[in-house]
């Protein structure tokens, strides 16, 4: 998924539904992120393109809901509930996800395994 | 281990030492090195032969620092040639070829193994001849007779191996001849020994002799050979020794031994695995053995007689005395043909002989029997051996004090240091240090060097060492092959230095001694040219690409334990203390500043202060690459070359480019050693190696499959990381590495880490997540909270707990990461220093998205502050050693060399960018 400033994004993507699980007072969705436009990108270990400031899925909690949903460590989040998360800082990003009114949060995500199989099989039809 | 150990071991613990595995964060340790257990290398036991054919140097690790190794020179016979002369006359002894023989008969003996009976047979030809000879010289009547005599008993020899009872016979001829003998020795040797002293009275013995000697050497080591791996080796050995022998001895009889030897090797090896046993023979089909027979017979002349074979007559006459005159009747000979190996108290007697081949011979034979046999050198101890193979090293004929020499290093090997403390007593160190300033001989130097080495391995020796041969051997061994030049001319290109046994062996015993402390350390740094020529040497090794042996290894081993404690110890160390180092580290308090300040002791020096100077005023950052060093009126030389900011290049090109871990360890435990302390030069060292780019090359290393690599790059993560700029690189960039090598809840790590490695991470992480709340949040985000509560409760060892203990308390103590602990589940209990598991029963926490990340200022008034870092470093120390803080035990040496293989370059650059970005944020959802 190459990402040219001022040009639309295509990327394939997965949509994945986490149902929050309750902890005490909290809503987890058993993972962590990283990125955002407020970030140094050149430090994120999973963009193939250092430059890119998305929010990225760092880390999964082991038989939390985010694994049990399929999201894996690497994941690109491109949306939120609907929310695009490729220009947004960390903090949005982590708000936009702990909202405490929802109890499910849809994501879009990519990963590079996905645009692989896509083009995979589109080239050998 | 055991007996090479011992060898190398001080070598190789010199060089372990080095790495200090310690745990002793902040230290900087140590020196430790020597021990030598931990080498494993040492490589001291290498002995080599004259001959030049082989030496092996068989280095194994015995259990301590000991290498035995066999000289076993292979003698083998060069008689070919002898034997035609032999013929002649006289002249076989000194007509042959030495050394052309030597050739042949080493060749023999590889075939004999095989079926080298052609070969024997020439030598008995020899033998023959030149007992003859000798015998027409010194006895003139009988010799000849005799000869035939014994001849007739090599025949009877293929039967005497049934023949003991000749032995008997022998015992009655001879018992006035064997005074020179050992008085216990006779009683038994009487079986065997009649054979001889037949010999003796005959002419015989004077051939024999030398190569006598060296053939029982050869023999009784084929036959261990053929028993144990090790034969070949010691074959060669004894070779080697044989051919030295062959200047002074006549050839003749070398050869004749040599010959002899095969035979009884031969013989031996089938049917004798014991070099006592008489020796049997079985060839009677062969028409070789037939030869071999004769060949035998020479042999065992010649051991016994060996002195007689000299040219000289007085030395045959000596021979009589000894041997006593009665010339057993040919019949008696023939009947005890069986010949049979002198016992020990015998070899040892020997040394005693007048005739200076007998004494080369027997102490040749002394190292065979030693060859790692460890009740041997207990043996040749208990019977006064030592003393005498010590006095023998001022002998004025190198075939003697070569052969007396390669004795000691063999019983030197090993675990039992009494035989060291015996060498001592007898003053054989000042007496090996003599040897090496007065012989240009390579071969004798090494096994100097190479005794030295294995004495260095026990601890009381070492003083004794520095007192009586520090300075030689850095005059006469390491200033000459590091290359380095006093006053190099300006013509002379730089010399690379030569990594010769010599070196290795000497530069393995400096390793060893230079863990003994601080006197031992004060007297190396002191010792004019060595810490040059060490440095010489390794950038020469740097330049080469040459850095994976053993030497580089000494060398670096040296150069870790000489910069233990240096910022204490070097003269005039005091003008260089930081002024605020002084008050005690946790008094600091007030002054420090939170993030800039706050050193890893608490007390932020003024130097640190000044190197923290580009942080407080933004502007100024540049300083930190334009730091100046203090300027030099001149260039500095010996022991100031240890801290000076140029070696931190050298280590750190080290430590990328070597394969060896011990070599990795050491340079590592060098940094460590150097970034320790408060002074003037430990800053500019902090400082030097965020400039040149040296934290990724380390960080890199966490990942080394060798726990003491990962120790010692960890203990020296710590202390770098007294330096403000570099914790905080260290805490952006080497978090999850250190993370990853601690053990998760169930399953132990992928690498299996020992306890005080899983420490000495567990306290750098302490002290980079000390005073710096973006640290701590590193490490929450590299998910250690989970490892370190599982250490915490689980751990079996009680260090790893507490170590653990306080990483957790130190980052509860960061109120502003609170909320995000409580988010990922984490409450309060978990911190909690004790070890009482609760359970995480609850996990309630406030949601709390604070993320403000102001470092706390309580912090290092909690308990968790640094002083109790102390405390424990202390503990870990005193549990280790005595030492302060930072000295590490020696380390032993692995001597297993795994080639540490890199994995790949980190993604992320520790370099010290000018701005420091801000460590990425992670958050839990």
């Amino acid at each position: 998924m190459s990402f040219t400033p001022g040009q639309p994004v295509t990327a394939v993507v997965q949509r994945i539904e986490i149902q929050k699980l309750r902890h005490g007072d909290n809503l987890i969705l058993g993972f962590s992120i990283g990125g955002g436009i407020d970030q140094d990108p050149g430090q994120n270990p999973f963009s193939e393109d250092k430059t890119d400031k998305g929010i990225y899925v760092t880390r999964i909690s082991t038989g939390g809901p985010a694994e049990d949903a399929g999201l894996r460590m690497g994941d690109k989040i491109m949306q939120v509930n609907g929310w695009d998360m490729t220009m947004v800082t960390h903090d949005q990003a982590r708000k936009r996800l702990t909202k405490k009114n929802e109890d499910v949060v849809r994501l879009l995500v990519t990963r590079r395994s996905l645009e692989d199989a896509v083009k995979n099989s589109m080239s050998r039809p | 281990m055991p007996a090479e150990v011992k060898q190398e071991q001080s070598p190789s613990n010199a060089t372990s030492l080095a790495m200090m595995q310690e745990p002793q964060e902040m230290v900087e340790e140590t020196v430790t090195i020597e021990e030598d257990p931990g080498t494993p290398t040492s490589h001291v036991s290498v002995v080599t032969s004259d001959d030049g054919t082989t030496r092996r140097t068989e280095t194994k690790d015995m259990s301590s620092n000991v290498k035995v190794t066999k000289m076993v020179k292979t003698v083998t016979t060069r008689t070919v040639r002898q034997v035609p002369l032999g013929p002649d006359g006289l002249p076989l002894p000194e007509g042959t070829s030495p050394l052309g023989s030597y050739t042949d008969s080493i060749d023999r003996r590889y075939m004999k193994n095989g079926g080298d009976r052609f070969i024997t047979p020439q030598a008995t030809s020899t033998l023959t001849r030149s007992y003859n000879n000798s015998y027409n010289d010194s006895y003139g009547e009988t010799p000849e007779s005799q000869y035939v005599r014994h001849y007739g008993l090599h025949d009877g020899y293929v039967d005497l191996a049934d023949n003991y009872g000749s032995l008997s016979r022998g015992v009655n001829f001879r018992p006035p001849r064997y005074p020179y003998l050992p008085n216990s020795y006779r009683p038994e040797n009487s079986y065997t020994l009649p054979i001889r002293k037949d010999d003796y009275g005959h002419v015989a013995q004077p051939q024999v002799p030398m190569g006598s000697s060296t053939i029982d050497l050869n023999r009784s080591q084929p036959e261990r050979f053929q028993a144990e791996p090790y034969g070949l080796e010691d074959d060669r050995r004894s070779l080697g020794q044989d051919e030295e022998e062959p200047y002074e001895l006549e050839p003749d009889y070398s050869t004749a031994n040599r010959r002899t030897l095969q035979g009884a090797n031969r013989g031996r090896t089938h049917r004798e695995p014991l070099r006592d046993g008489p020796r049997v023979r079985g060839y009677a089909d062969d028409p070789i053995e037939t030869e071999l027979i004769d060949e035998r017979h020479p042999y065992i002349h010649g051991m016994y007689s060996a002195p007689l074979a000299q040219p000289e007559r007085g030395s045959m006459a000596s021979l009589d005395r000894m041997g006593g005159r009665r010339s057993p009747s040919i019949d008696s000979i023939r009947k005890d043909p069986r010949w049979r190996d002198p016992d020990l108290p015998e070899v040892i007697a020997m040394l005693g002989h007048p005739i200076d081949p007998v004494k080369s011979n027997a102490a040749a034979y002394l190292q065979h029997l030693c060859y790692e046999n460890d009740k041997i050198k207990k043996d040749v101890r208990q019977l006064k051996g030592i003393p005498v193979l010590s006095g023998l090293l001022d002998h004025p004929k190198s075939e003697v004090h070569r052969k007396a020499c390669g004795a000691l290093r063999n019983i030197s090997y090993g675990k039992d240091n009494d035989n060291k403390v015996a060498i001592k007593n007898c003053d054989g160190i000042p007496a090996l240090v003599r040897l090496l300033r007065k012989t240009n001989d390579m071969e004798v130097r090494e096994l100097i060097t190479g005794t030295l080495w294995n004495l260095s391995s026990y601890e009381p020796l070492k003083m004794v060492i520095i007192n009586h041969g520090l300075q030689t051997m850095t005059n006469e061994v390491i200033i000459p092959h590091s290359g380095w030049e006093h006053e190099p001319n300006e013509d002379s290109k730089p010399r690379d230095a030569e990594w010769t046994t010599v070196f290795k062996n000497t530069s393995g015993c400096l390793r060893n001694v230079s863990s003994d402390g601080a006197e031992a350390r004060r007297r190396l740094r002191e010792c004019e040219g060595l810490v040059d020529a060490l440095l010489h040497a390794l950038q020469s090794a740097v330049g080469k690409k040459d850095m994976d042996n053993k030497s580089v290894e000494n060398c670096v081993c040296i150069m870790r334990n000489l910069s233990y404690h240096v910022h204490k110890e070097v003269p005039g160390a005091e003008k260089f203390q930081d002024p605020s180092s002084l008050q005690a580290p946790g008094s600091a308090g007030p002054q420090r500043k939170k993030k800039d300040d706050a050193g890893c002791f608490g007390g932020k020096k003024a130097k640190e202060e000044w190197f923290n100077q580009g942080r407080k005023n933004g502007e100024n950052d540049k300083n930190y690459d334009t730091l100046d060093l203090p300027k030099r009126a001149e260039p500095t030389k010996g022991f100031e070359l240890l801290y000076q900011p140029e070696v931190v290049r050298l280590y750190l090109s080290l430590l990328t480019e070597s394969q060896n871990y011990n070599t990795l360890e050491a340079a590592a435990g060098a940094l460590q050693n150097l970034s320790a302390g408060q002074w003037t030069w430990s800053n500019y060292i902090r400082a030097t190696v965020r400039k040149e780019k040296g934290l990724p090359i380390l960080v890199e290393l966490l990942r080394s499959d060798s726990d003491k690599v990962v120790r010692a790059v960890a203990i020296a993560l710590r202390n770098l990381s007294i330096d403000r700029r570099n914790k905080d690189l260290i805490g952006s960039y080497a978090m999850r590495d250190l993370v990853s090598n601690l053990p998760s809840g169930q399953q132990r790590p992928a690498k299996n880490l020992e306890e005080d490695t899983v420490v000495a991470i567990l306290n750098t992480i302490h002290e980079i997540v000390t005073d710096s709340s973006e640290n701590a949040r590193s490490l929450i985000q590299a998910q250690a909270i989970e490892k370190l509560v599982a250490i915490n409760r689980t751990s079996q060892s009680a260090r790893e707990t507490k170590a653990a203990s306080h990483v957790l308390q130190t980052v509860w103590s960061y109120k502003d990461l609170r909320n995000a602990l409580t988010k990922d589940g984490w409450n309060k209990s978990h911190f909690q220093p004790t070890v009482t598991a609760t359970p995480k029963a609850t996990k309630n926490g406030k949601p709390g998205y604070d993320d403000t990340t102001l470092p706390l200022m309580e912090k290092n008034q909690d308990g968790y502050s640094t002083i109790d870092q102390r405390d424990k470093d202390c503990k870990y120390k005193a549990g280790d050693s005595s030492v302060d803080l930072t000295e590490r035990e020696p380390l032993k040496n692995d001597t297993n060399r795994k080639h540490y293989i890199r994995s790949n370059r980190p993604a992320v650059s520790l370099v010290d960018a000018c701005d420091v970005k801000p460590q990425p944020v992670d958050s839990w959802v």
